[in-house]
């Protein structure tokens, strides 16, 4: 925001969002709306899992939308609570299971309730796609989601890798089957016949957007950082909702542009001066992402990465079936072991420039969690930079602290400063 | 040339004046916490005992819970670099600092030159903390001072678990109507703390020397606890509750060396 | 001649077995055989067993785990923190190998952190398909069981062979049948089979061969078969969750006289609720076995029959309520705790949520609940 004096009161300008930015909040907006225009028009909608794979209703032309993606919004605006206490209290849920559910679920509950407002706002789905590449959880979310509102599951379990080694043939083949099954029982569902021309269309532009996305994030290992590494945050929305789609690629194609000509003209979307650049693990807390870019700005350090945004790289060759099963298998850093997971963050981290680690230990997410306490001794020994954690949750306001958080980050700037004199100090 | 130290915690506020460095010109703990009357009275009472005004003071760096608070303060440090450098100052080959608060716990790992290279907290929601200590004293109609004393006449640990303090309260609760006996009580206390502690000691890895900072440190029984856990001896000064203090004057200190040789 | 003092001794040995599994595992190596542990829930211990190997049940133990939360963080299930730390302190040394299933997203997370924090015995991990309608989902379990079994092969330098593999279906069918019986004539003689007994009896199937403990619960059932029936008098209970531990809390069901007449544990009768249904190809029979299981918070089903189970087994038994025996921190059981109590209670039957945590002791809140229960 700047200010500027009028007459003796300060008036506060908000600064004009990024072209892309804008472009973000109207394909969301449009995801939306399109599933509210269907309904209208008495056609099935579905909710999905975050890395379902997208391609196959994207081709059906069947509006998605996606729970995660909706609690991480309703709860960056704080309006989680009511769904999370109607869940935990009417619904009986215990409180510790995974936040999103929480408020998903109770959600669910009153979608007709007009007490319970709430924004962006979710039609009633017809069906439900899940794939629990993710975590386990999913599976179990979505079987009361099925239970309460009386809907289908279309399911493609996406197993785990528990060692280091590519997925076996035999597992490839049962995930490919899935999508192949899921399909032909969607077809029956919908009344419709699945278009595999289109299918291929649809899985060329995916990957196209993913590779887009990923050269934006390849030219935040510049130093300084064109953006702030928070920014992936906004921007992976695109990725998440509407992987398939051409509005996509107009989007990416308009950051990157953004992102050159901020590295054209030495300047960055980070609101400060980047001293120390540090590998943000594990998801956003997402009612407290302001508190959290504004106490890393004044300690001037940019979370320039995060593991959490290389989940939707799901990479495969349009027209091969097997490798799409398996880039599904692959993707989220849930369905990766710790040694694997971590032998990435390794790798980004020494190609990021980064002088730290800041970990996210969230409340809700114990696969993540787990790779943060067992991983741990992996970065520390293979880079030797210090790691931080804090305590937080992805949309439940009751575990994050603010005292908490500003004082591990202290102490991670404090050991990352003495790096930096010291290797000063060698050098001289 | 004189700096002050200010460590203003949760439970106390503690200060340090500091002579060129490397004299204890003063040192004062008043055992009220931020937000309270105590931080000026504990500056107050060590400017008193080192007989110097407020304007001789060349620095004053302040660290604790209520560092931000403190406006009169030149500059703040985490506590967590404060404890480092307070420790290693007394305990110049210390390399693994347990500092048991009245809010928090933290094992601060320290390379050979004084820097600290790791620090791991507590996991949220974990008993073991001081505050847990005031709990269950209270329930015992105890100071947290006698604990320590207490349970060197107990014949048994009791079991305490110590997931919860809320429910380690219900638990002592139980056990006293059960007549327990007081020092297997507080011995069981102990344990509990030593076992959540020791917890966080493994996860940084024990490297010696071993020495204790904050004020549960004074609680021998706590330390008996500790050291058996850990396997490991542990270094007490009577000093303890002030390392933090001390090392935010330390660091004052250095700043104005700093400036000193940028001249 | 069957008496109560043959009675008496069987218990004894039950009690002994379930509660120093240490002791048995000394007992198998001293022996010179070799012990492979297995985690909960569904393992196909058959595939260890084939292999002449001695499979033993991980369940943890009462204990705070000091060390194990480096790797395994504080709000994940006590069952997988105490195993870590049994595991990372050396007492589960003797084991050849541990068998992991990755049934839930702990376990996810303990397929690395076991191979952190446990360098000396290798884990063999292993997944199910929760897809089980899929047209394919057979064939993978039946690769993947192979794959098992060549991975355990590997790690522990055994043979398993086809036509061992058949052999050890066998032995297990045979002992779930005992198990079921057992779990029928139980109720019969509720005076001796208190619900402590009970679990000591269910719990120390996992510490045995199977064909000993077939033998064991052989002698057992025709012992109380030969006794009169026991009309109970107290209140009846089923108990249902991952496990119903320790003592203490079972001991506050004695002390208000109410008697467990059935269970949906996975620790205990849920082991026996499918058999293995045979197959030219043993894996294949395993991996129908999986496809054909009902009612387990761990397996996925399009509706779930876990609460319909559940009702069954009240109604059959004449039990007054149920204990529904939440492990704190089992986010799979937590989801289910809502539509199994509502449905119980919508056909009149009490639902107690009694809450379990083996790095806690307290169970305080269970004995008022318990109690309360008792009363009305």
């Amino acid at each position: 925001m700047t200010e500027i004096a009028v007459g003796d009161q300060k008036a506060k300008i908000k600064k004009p969002l990024p072209k892309s930015r804008q472009m973000v909040n109207e394909q969301t907006a449009k995801a939306y709306a399109d599933a509210w225009e269907a309904k209208k028009n008495h056609q099935p909608i579905g909710w999905s899992t975050a890395i379902f794979p997208q391609e196959i209703c994207e081709t059906f032309g069947v509006p998605i939308l996606y729970p995660e993606n909706n609690a991480a919004s309703v709860s960056a605006k704080h309006m989680g609570e009511q769904y999370i206490e109607h869940a935990e209290g009417t619904m009986r849920y215990p409180i510790n299971i995974c936040s999103y559910a929480r408020l998903n679920i109770g959600m669910a509950d009153v979608l007709d309730d007009d007490k319970y407002v709430s924004d962006p706002k979710m039609p009633r789905p017809d069906f439900l796609l899940l794939a629990n590449n993710s975590c386990t959880q999913l599976m179990k979310w979505y079987e009361a989601l099925s239970r309460n509102l009386n809907i289908p599951i279309f399911f493609v379990d996406c197993l785990f890798n528990y060692y280091e080694e590519e997925p076996s043939s035999h597992k490839v083949k049962y995930v490919r089957s899935q999508i192949e099954n899921c399909i032909k029982d969607l077809e029956r569902f919908l009344g419709k016949k699945f278009d595999w021309d289109k299918f291929l269309e649809v899985q060329k532009i995916s990957q196209q957007n993913r590779v887009l996305f990923n050269e934006i994030v390849e030219l935040n290992s510049r130093i300084p950082a064109p953006m702030s590494g928070f920014d992936l945050f906004n921007y992976m929305a695109p990725l998440v909702i509407c992987r398939g789609k051409a509005s996509t690629t107009a989007i990416f194609e308009e950051l990157k542009k953004e992102v050159l000509e901020h590295i054209e003209n030495n300047t960055s979307t980070f609101p400060g001066d980047e001293q120390y650049r540090v590998h943000w693990e594990g998801i956003a807390c997402w009612p407290n992402l302001g508190f959290n870019l504004k106490t890393l700005k004044r300690y001037n350090v940019n979370a320039v990465m995060n593991g959490y945004v290389t989940a939707w790289d799901v990479a495969y060759e349009p027209g091969d079936l097997d490798g799409m099963a398996k880039a599904y298998q692959i993707s989220s850093t849930n369905s990766l072991s710790t040694p694997t997971i971590m032998g990435k963050r390794v790798e980004s981290m020494k190609h990021f420039g980064c002088d730290g680690m800041l970990c996210h230990v969230n409340r809700s997410c114990k696969l993540m969690t787990f790779h943060i306490h067992v991983g741990r001794e992996m970065v520390e020994k293979e880079l030797g930079v210090p790691i931080a954690t804090f305590d937080g949750d992805q949309s439940d306001t009751r575990v994050f602290s603010e005292a908490q958080f500003e004082t591990r980050l202290q102490g991670l700037v404090e050991i990352m400063k003495e790096n930096k004199e010291t290797k000063e100090g060698e050098r001289d | 040339m004189l700096t002050m130290g200010v460590d203003i915690g949760s439970t106390a506020c503690k200060c340090v004046i500091l002579e060129n460095g490397t004299e204890i010109a003063a040192k004062a703990v008043v055992p009220l916490g931020t937000g309270t009357k105590g931080v000026n009275e504990v500056v107050e009472i060590a400017l008193k005992l080192a007989n110097v005004q407020r304007s001789e003071l060349a620095l004053v760096y302040v660290t604790g819970y209520g560092r931000f608070n403190f406006p009169e303060a030149d500059g703040q440090r985490s506590e967590l670099s404060c404890h480092a450098k307070g420790m290693k100052f007394m305990v110049p080959d210390v390399r693994t600092i347990v500092d048991i608060g009245g809010q928090d716990v933290k094992v601060l790992s320290l390379a050979p030159n004084g820097q600290m290279i790791n620090f791991i907290m507590n996991d949220k929601c974990a008993a073991g903390t001081g505050r847990f200590l005031d709990v269950m004293a209270g329930i015992l109609d105890k100071k947290t001072s006698e604990l320590g004393d207490i349970d060197a006449k107990a014949k048994e640990v009791a079991s305490i678990s110590s997931t919860c303090t809320v429910f380690a309260e219900s638990e002592v609760i139980s056990k006293l109507s059960a007549n327990v006996p007081l020092p297997d009580l507080v011995a069981g206390i102990h344990a509990s703390v030593a076992k959540r502690v020791a917890g966080l000691v493994f996860r940084a890895g024990v490297v010696q020397k071993v020495a204790m900072s904050g004020g549960v440190a004074l609680n021998k029984g706590v330390v008996r606890a500790l050291a058996k856990e850990i396997h490991s001896e542990i270094i007490i000064l009577d000093d303890c509750q002030i390392i933090g203090a001390l090392g935010a004057a330390l660091y004052a200190f250095q700043e104005i060396m700093k400036q000193k040789n940028k001249e | 001649m069957i008496n109560m003092k043959n009675i008496d001794e069987l218990l004894a040995a039950f009690h002994d077995i379930a509660t120093h599994p240490g002791k048995q595992l000394k007992h198998y190596t001293d022996a010179g055989k070799k012990v492979v542990g297995y985690f909960p829930i569904f393992v196909p211990e058959e595939i260890i067993h084939a292999g002449g190997l001695i499979p033993m049940g991980l369940y943890g133990t009462q204990i705070t785990p000091t060390i194990a939360g480096k790797y395994n963080p504080i709000f994940t299930c006590s069952i997988m923190r105490s195993c870590l730390e049994l595991g990372m302190t050396g007492k589960y040394d003797g084991l050849s190998a541990v068998v992991m299933p990755m049934l839930c997203d702990t376990f996810r997370g303990m397929s690395s952190a076991w191979r952190s924090g446990v360098k000396n015995i290798p884990v063999v991990s292993f997944i199910h398909p929760q897809n089980r309608k899929d047209t394919d989902a057979k064939e993978f379990l039946a690769d993947e069981y192979r794959a098992l079994a060549k991975d355990l092969m590997e790690k522990t330098g055994c043979e398993i062979t086809e036509k061992s593999l058949r052999e050890s279906i066998g032995i297990y069918n045979q002992h779930t049948k005992v198990m079921n019986e057992f779990v029928a004539v139980a109720n019969e003689h509720l005076d001796i089979i208190s619900p402590v007994v009970r679990h000591e009896i269910m719990k120390s199937a996992h510490f045995l061969e199977k064909k000993e403990h077939t033998e064991m619960m052989s002698e057992l059932i025709k012992a109380l078969e030969f006794l009169p029936k026991h009309q109970w008098k107290g209140k009846k209970i089923i108990l249902s969750g991952i496990l119903a531990e320790p003592i203490e809390f079972l001991n506050i069901f004695v002390e208000n006289k109410i008697a467990v007449v059935g269970d949906d544990l996975a620790q205990e009768s849920q082991q026996y609720r499918t058999s293995i249904p045979l197959d030219t190809d043993p894996y294949a029979s395993l991996a129908q076995q999986w496809l054909n299981r009902k009612g387990s918070s761990t397996i996925h089903e399009d509706k779930s029959s876990r609460a319909d189970i559940i009702i069954d087994m009240a109604q059959k038994t004449g039990a007054d309520g149920i204990a529904v025996c939440l492990m704190r921190f089992c986010d799979v059981e937590e989801y289910e705790y809502p539509f199994i109590s509502e449905a119980a209670e919508k056909v009149g039957f009490p639902v107690l949520c009694l809450e379990i945590d083996q790095s806690t002791q307290n169970n305080e809140q269970s004995r008022t609940k318990v109690q309360s229960f008792s009363e009305n």
